[in-house]
């Protein structure tokens, strides 16, 4: 079912409060105009089926079985590696009575967290970044 | 070329060559803990679609939030948002910058944290 919203770049906004998004009309349910100028923009006043499209950035899929992969471009997998080999080191320098194995361990787990830090933190955007090809510029019609 | 990619086994294969004893499932623990240090970065677009309901100003988008076909949105980054048009195509819409509205419309903030 389409709703009744024939020009939604003009007659709808939204903005985000928190971990909400709040969806804004000057329009009432007939699509026509809402004539009071001072409590012009309201909550949307119809119900749409699939009526919202968002496009965002989400968190990875969670694994639960050893026979699942992981939900990242390949070329971030190792830095995976590293973070668990990082929180292995650190709980192995923990666990440890010897100063000298402790000493070992956090150099070790200071190694793969830089290790996963640049990956991540520095590289990772670049990594999987697929962006290519000649650039131009659309100016949309707000006729 | 096939495209490499290590699944879960493999990965614990390979922190078991230096953590032998490591346990399957605290290691499996710690892959979801990275999982969610990585989403926390521009690693996965997705699209989803939410339905409206008429006088509902505020839809949820927490980590619970599930989209129309009750998938979890999982969303840590809105980059657009369209709308529905009469003849149903989808038109984005823009992002307002003052939220300073003159209506605050309370009976349908059901997603806005209420103090408890």
């Amino acid at each position: 079912m389409a709703s009744n919203i024939k020009y939604p770049e003009n007659d709808a906004m939204y903005f985000i409060e928190g971990d909400a998004l709040a969806l804004i009309t000057k329009v009432d349910s007939s699509g026509n105009g809402r004539t009071t100028a001072r409590k012009q923009f309201k909550a949307i006043s119809e119900a749409v089926t699939d009526g919202i499209l968002i496009h965002y950035y989400a968190e990875p899929n969670s694994v639960t079985a050893i026979t699942d992969s992981l939900d990242i471009d390949n070329a971030l997998e190792l830095s995976v590696v590293d973070y668990v080999k990082k929180c292995l080191y650190m709980d192995k320098a923990g666990k440890t009575a010897d100063p000298n194995v402790m000493q070992a361990s956090m150099a070790m787990a200071t190694k793969h967290e830089r290790n996963f830090k640049e990956a991540i933190q520095r590289y990772g955007v670049r990594k999987k970044d697929k962006t290519g090809g000649s650039r131009a510029v659309k100016v949309p019609n707000l006729v | 070329m096939a495209v490499h990619s290590i699944s879960v086994k493999e990965l614990i294969s390979r922190v078991r060559l230096v953590f032998p004893d490591a346990p399957e499932a605290y290691i499996i623990n710690l892959i979801n803990d990275a999982l969610v240090e990585i989403g926390m970065f521009k690693t996965k677009v997705v699209h989803a679609k939410i339905s409206t309901t008429a006088n509902k100003m505020y839809y949820n988008l927490a980590d619970g939030a599930q989209d129309s076909s009750n998938n979890k949105l999982e969303a840590n980054h809105i980059l657009r948002v369209y709308l529905m048009d009469n003849e149903g195509d989808y038109i984005q819409i823009p992002r307002l910058l003052d939220k300073n509205l003159l209506l605050a419309d309370a009976t349908s903030e059901d997603n806005v944290n209420a103090p408890d």
